[in-house]
C-alpha cells in the first residue's frame, strides 16, 4: 500500500466517523432551513417558491383555509413521488376503494400519513375518502391541508379546490362553493 | 320437557296400583323422581353454560406495530430492541415465527402472524438490510424479491381484566394443529371418540391402580370428564363431586358433538399461572411460553404444552425446566410410539432445547401513564364489563421505542442534574409527552421519574404554571395584525408598569433584569423577553391572547389578567401538548388520540378513531412563528439544541421557566415529533433549573435517543424573506454585520434600506462568480 493511499483511506474513515457523530441520519435532503440561503428572485428578494411571483390575492387573517396560490399559469413542481411503501399503501386504498371499503381505504391512508405526515397527494386522498363517506367538515380540512404542504404543485391545488366546492355543494354553501371554483379556475 | 312430564305422569299412575303389594317400591320411586328431578336440574346447569357465553375474556392492548420498508429511518439496535421486546428468539437461521438473527447491518427474521384491525398481515420470511441510520432493503426470502412493507406483530402492553382473573386466548378448532389434538388424545384419552363421556375401562384402570397404591394416584377421567370439573364443579374430591362428573359428562356428550367438547376443552384447560392472572386455554398458552400463534407450534412444543396439563405447576418449564424436558421426551416418546411422528423426527425434537421464553410477557402494567391516557378514553366509550369481559382488542398509538427512550432521558439525566448541581437525590420529578406532529397521535407518556410507578400521574393530572411557554400564542396573536406586527417590528423593552385592579401595580422584569431600550419582535420571542412580550399582549388585548391560547387547542382554565401574558397560568402538561400540536402541524388542530382502534374479539372493527384536522390558525401567521421559535434553538433560550443536533436540524420550540424557578418547561418539535417536558419538584418548591438547565436537555437526551428528523417547514405561498439589519430593523445587504433573514407577509417587509447596505442588494450568481473567480 502506498503512502498516498494510506492517506486517503485514513481521511476517508475520518470523514465517516465525522459524519457517524452528525445526531442522525437524515432521509430526507438537507433542509432548507431559515435563516440560510433560499432562492432569490430578480429583484433581490429572497422568495419561498411560489411566493412573490405577482397576483397576489390577500385574504383576511381569520380565513380558514389557505390563500389563493400566485398565478404561476402553469404546473411548476409535482408533488413528492412518495416512496415505495407510500405508493404500495396508495395502491391498496385505491382498491380498498374500488371495494366500496371506504372504512379500509381510510385506514391505508392513514397508515401513508404514518410513514409520510407531509405528503399532500395523501390528504387529498383521505379528503376524497370523507367526502365519499358523506362528512364534509373533514373532507374540506384535509383539502385544505392538502394545500397547505402543495405549494408549486398547482394541479393538486385544483382537484383541492374542487373537491372543497363539491363539499361546500354538498353542505348546501352555494356561495362558498362557487367561489371555491373560482379559485380552482384561476389556477388552470 | 314435554316428553318427561308425560312419563311422569304415567308413573304416578303405576305407583297408585303397586302401593299396597310393594312399600318398599314408593321409597324407590321417589327416589327416582328425586334423580331425575336432579339430572334434569344438572341437565339446566349444563345447557345455560354451554351454550351461554362460556367465557368472560378480558380486552387487550397493544403498542403500534413496527413498520418495516426501505428508506425507513431506523438503526440496527433500535429494531434489536424491538425484537427484543416482542420476544423474538435469536437463533443461528430463523425457521420458526418469532425467531431473528443478526449480522451487524443485516436481519435475517421469521414474523409472527397477527391480524390488525385492517386485516391480517401473515407469517414472513424477511431480510431487513440496514444503510446509513434506515432500511435500506426489505426483502422476503421466500420469494426472494424486494418487498414494499411489511408489519411486525403489536406489543402487547396490557390487559383489562374481569375481577377473576382468568385469561385465555380463544382458538376454533380447525386452527388447532391436528398433531396437538392427537397428542392430547394419546396422552390424556385415547378412547376420547369411542366413549360416551365416561369410560369404564378407564375408571376400572385408574381404580385398580389407586387400590394398589392405597390412595388417589391416577385418574380415570375422560376429556369429558375433565372439561367438566374444570367448567362446572369446584376442585375438591368427593364421592358426590365424581358422581356429578359422572351425569354432567353424560348429558353434556348427548347434547354435543365431540368436536364442540374438544373445542371447548382446549379453550378451558388450565396451563399455568402468571402472577394473579391464570393461564388458560392452548391459544394463550402458546403465546405465554414460545410467543408465537399456536398454528406455528413446533412438535416439541406441542409436546410440551400437551405434557403440561398434567401439572401446570410441577412441570412449569420456567421453573423446573428439567422436570418440563423429562416430561415433554416422555410425551414425544408416546408419540412415536403411537406412529403420529416418525423415530427420526421424535430424535431430532427430543434433541431441541424447551425454547421457551425466558421473561414472561410484559407485566399488566409496564407503561401505566400511557395506559391510564387510553383507559380514559376508553372509560368515556365503553362499558366495564364489555372491557373485561368481551375480548375485545385495542390498538393504542404507543410507540414503545419513544416511550423507551422518555423514560431513560428523564430517568438518567434528572439524576445528573441533582449530582451536578448539589440538589437533593430524588428531589425533582419530570413528565413528558411525545406526540406524532401532523396526526396527534401519542406516542410516548411518562408521568414519573420511576416510569413503572402507577401512582400520581404528572403528565395528565398535574397543573403547572406554564411560564413563558405562552408566549407563542401572545406573538401569533400580535402577526394577526400584520400592520402592526411583523418579525421587525420594534418593541419597546424600557421599565413597564401595568395597573391592576386590586392592590400594586404589576411591574414585570426580564429574567436578567436588564433593559435593552427596544429590541426586535423576533428578538423578544427567541431569547424569552418579558417586557416586550407585555406590551404586546396589552397592545393586542389579554382576551385575543385567550382566544388564540383556546383556539391553539388549551382547555385549562384561563383567566384573562396581564399577568397571563407571562404565563402565571395553571395548565396540565397535556393541555400544553395540545397547544403546541397545533402549531406542530402548520396551524391544523387535531385531538390528541391514544388509540387507533377497537376490535371485537371475532375481528369486526367496532370503533376506529381516525385522523381529524382543522384549521384553526392562519398558515402564514403560523409559518412566521414556527420560524421564530426555530431561532429559539439555534440562537435563542434552547440554542444548545441547535449546537447539539445541527442547524440544519431546524428544531423549532420554546423555554419555559416560572418564578423563582420552580418549574422548567421546554414544547419542542422536529420534522415528526413533538415533545413536552417539564421538570419541577412535588412541593413545588423552587429548584434551580430553567427551561434552557432542564428541560431542555432532557428533550434533547429523549430525541438524540430516538433520532431526529428535521423540520422543514412548509412555506405557505405568500411569505418572502429578507435580510433585516439588527442595529436599524431595515432592509440589509451584504454590508450590514449583523444581519438575520426574516420571513414576512408578501407586502409587510420593512421598505426602506438599512444604512450599512450598499444600497445594491447582491445576487446568487455575483456571489457564486465571486468565488470561482
Amino acid at each position: 500500500m502506498t503512502l498516498l493511499s494510506r492517506l486517503f483511506l485514513i481521511s476517508c474513515c475520518v470523514l465517516l466517523a465525522a459524519c457517524a457523530g452528525v445526531p442522525q441520519t437524515r432521509s430526507t435532503p438537507a433542509p432548507v432551513i431559515y435563516p440560510d440561503g433560499m432562492p432569490r428572485d430578480d429583484r433581490g428578494v429572497e422568495t419561498y417558491p411560489g411566493g412573490a411571483g405577482g397576483g397576489v390575492e390577500t385574504f383576511p387573517g381569520a380565513e380558514t383555509y389557505p390563500g389563493v396560490p400566485a398565478d404561476r399559469g402553469s404546473v411548476t413542481a409535482p408533488a413528492p413521488a412518495g416512496s415505495p411503501a407510500v405508493i404500495a399503501l396508495l395502491d391498496r386504498a385505491d382498491q380498498q376503494y374500488q371495494a366500496h371499503d371506504l372504512d379500509a381505504a381510510a385506514a391505508s391512508l392513514e397508515r401513508a400519513l404514518r410513514i409520510e405526515p407531509r405528503n399532500p397527494r395523501l390528504w387529498y386522498q383521505l379528503a376524497a375518502i370523507r367526502l365519499e363517506q358523506g362528512q364534509y367538515g373533514q373532507a374540506i380540512q384535509m383539502a385544505g391541508k392538502s394545500n397547505s404542504l402543495a405549494a408549486g404543485d398547482t394541479r393538486l391545488q385544483v382537484r383541492n379546490w374542487r373537491l372543497i366546492a363539491a363539499a361546500r355543494r354538498a353542505q348546501g354553501d352555494a356561495a362558498g362553493a362557487r367561489a371555491a371554483e373560482e379559485r380552482a379556475s384561476r389556477l388552470e | 320437557m314435554a316428553v318427561r312430564r308425560r312419563s311422569s305422569r304415567k308413573r304416578r299412575s303405576s305407583r297408585h296400583a303397586s302401593r299396597r303389594r310393594f312399600p318398599w317400591l314408593r321409597l324407590l320411586i321417589v327416589l327416582f323422581v328425586i334423580l331425575a328431578g336432579y339430572i334434569v336440574y344438572l341437565d339446566i346447569i349444563v345447557r345455560d353454560q354451554f351454550e351461554g357465553k362460556r367465557w368472560a375474556l378480558p380486552a387487550r392492548v397493544y403498542a403500534r406495530p413496527l413498520e418495516l420498508y426501505a428508506g425507513r429511518p431506523l438503526t440496527p439496535d433500535q429494531l434489536t430492541g424491538e425484537l427484543e421486546r416482542l420476544g423474538y428468539h435469536t437463533v443461528r437461521e430463523p425457521t420458526r415465527s418469532g425467531e431473528y438473527s443478526r449480522n451487524r447491518e443485516t436481519f435475517h427474521l421469521q414474523t409472527r402472524g397477527f391480524t390488525f384491525w385492517d386485516g391480517p398481515e401473515s407469517s414472513q420470511r424477511l431480510r431487513v438490510e440496514f444503510a446509513g441510520g434506515q432500511i435500506g432493503r426489505l426483502i422476503d426470502r421466500a420469494q426472494n424479491r424486494e418487498l414494499d412493507l411489511a408489519r411486525l406483530d403489536p406489543l402487547q402492553i396490557a390487559s383489562i381484566y374481569p375481577a377473576h382473573k382468568e385469561d385465555r386466548q380463544l382458538v376454533q378448532l380447525a386452527q388447532v394443529p391436528p398433531l396437538l389434538i392427537q397428542t392430547l388424545l394419546t396422552v390424556e384419552d385415547r378412547q376420547f371418540y369411542a366413549h360416551h363421556g365416561i369410560s369404564p375401562r378407564s375408571v376400572l384402570r385408574a381404580m385398580f391402580a389407586n387400590l394398589r397404591a392405597g390412595s388417589v394416584v391416577q385418574g380415570g377421567s375422560t376429556l369429558t370428564q375433565q372439561l367438566v370439573k374444570n367448567f362446572f364443579l369446584s376442585n375438591e374430591r368427593t364421592l358426590t363431586r365424581k358422581v356429578n362428573e359422572a351425569f354432567m359428562s353424560l348429558l353434556l356428550e348427548a347434547h354435543y358433538a365431540k368436536d364442540e367438547i374438544l373445542e371447548a376443552y382446549l379453550n378451558e384447560v388450565y396451563l399455568g399461572q402468571d402472577g394473579p392472572r391464570a393461564v388458560h386455554g392452548v391459544g394463550l398458552a402458546s403465546h405465554f411460553y414460545f410467543e408465537r400463534p399456536l398454528e406455528d407450534l413446533a412438535p416439541d412444543q406441542i409436546a410440551l404444552l400437551v405434557g403440561m396439563i398434567k401439572g401446570p405447576s410441577y412441570y412449569d418449564p420456567r421453573r423446573h425446566p428439567q422436570q418440563a424436558l423429562e416430561r415433554r421426551n416422555l410425551v414425544l416418546d408416546l408419540l412415536v410410539e403411537q406412529q403420529a411422528l416418525s423415530a427420526a423426527e421424535g430424535a431430532r425434537a427430543k434433541a431441541r432445547p424447551l425454547g421457551v421464553l425466558k421473561r414472561r410477557p410484559l407485566a399488566a402494567n409496564a407503561y401505566p401513564h400511557f395506559l391510564e391516557l387510553v383507559r380514559r378514553q376508553l372509560y368515556r366509550d365503553y362499558r366495564e364489563e364489555d372491557l373485561t369481559s368481551e375480548g375485545l382488542r385495542i390498538f393504542t398509538t404507543l410507540d414503545p421505542q419513544a416511550q423507551t427512550a422518555a423514560e431513560a432521558a428523564v430517568t438518567n439525566r434528572l439524576t445528573q442534574l441533582e449530582r451536578s448541581r448539589g440538589l437533593p437525590e430524588n428531589s425533582l420529578q419530570s413528565a413528558v409527552i411525545v406526540t406524532a406532529a401532523d396526526s396527534a397521535e401519542v406516542l410516548a407518556v411518562v408521568g414519573d421519574r420511576n416510569p413503572r410507578a402507577a401512582g400520581f400521574n404528572r403528565a395528565l393530572d398535574a397543573a403547572r404554571p406554564i411560564g413563558s411557554l405562552v408566549k407563542p400564542a401572545v406573538y401569533l396573536a400580535a402577526l394577526g395584525a400584520p400592520d402592526r406586527y411583523t418579525l421587525a417590528t420594534w418593541v419597546d423593552d424600557t421599565p413597564l408598569t401595568v395597573p391592576t385592579r386590586v392592590g400594586e401595580p404589576w411591574e414585570p422584569k426580564n429574567y436578567d433584569k436588564q433593559y435593552r431600550g427596544r429590541v426586535l419582535l423576533f428578538d423578544a420571542l427567541t431569547h424569552s423577553y418579558n417586557i416586550p412580550t407585555v406590551r404586546i399582549g396589552l397592545d393586542i388585548s389579554v382576551d385575543k391572547v385567550v382566544a388564540t391560547l383556546r383556539r391553539l387547542g388549551v382547555q385549562g382554565e384561563l383567566h384573562p389578567y396581564p399577568s397571563l401574558l407571562l404565563g402565571t397560568v395553571d395548565l396540565s402538561l397535556l393541555d400544553v401538548t395540545r397547544m403546541y400540536q397545533t402549531l406542530a402541524a402548520d396551524g391544523f388542530r387535531s385531538p390528541l388520540r391514544a388509540i387507533r382502534a377497537v376490535v371485537a374479539a371475532d375481528g369486526t372493527p367496532l370503533q376506529r378513531y381516525p385522523l381529524e384536522v382543522e384549521r384553526v390558525a392562519n398558515a402564514e401567521q403560523v409559518f412566521l412563528l414556527d420560524s421564530a421559535l426555530q431561532a429559539v434553538a439555534t440562537e435563542g433560550t434552547a440554542a444548545a439544541l441547535g449546537a447539539r443536533f445541527g442547524r440544519d436540524a431546524g428544531i423549532a420550540g420554546k423555554t419555559g421557566t416560572t418564578d423563582e424557578l420552580r418549574d422548567s418547561w421546554f414544547a419542542g418539535f422536529t420534522g415528526n415529533q413533538l415533545a413536552v417536558v417539564w421538570i419541577g419538584r412535588d412541593d413545588n418548591q423552587p429548584m434551580g433549573l430553567t427551561g434552557s438547565s432542564g428541560a431542555v436537555p432532557v428533550w434533547g437526551d429523549y430525541m438524540a435517543g430516538v433520532g431526529v428528523q428535521p423540520l422543514v417547514l412548509s412555506p405557505p405561498e405568500r411569505v418572502e424573506l429578507v435580510w433585516i439589519d439588527r442595529a436599524t430593523g431595515l432592509r440589509a445587504d451584504a454590508g450590514c454585520e449583523d444581519r438575520v433573514q426574516l420571513p414576512f407577509l408578501n407586502g409587510s417587509a420593512p421598505q426602506a434600506n438599512a444604512p450599512c447596505s450598499r444600497g445594491e442588494l447582491p445576487r446568487p450568481i455575483d456571489w457564486l462568480r465571486g468565488i470561482f473567480r
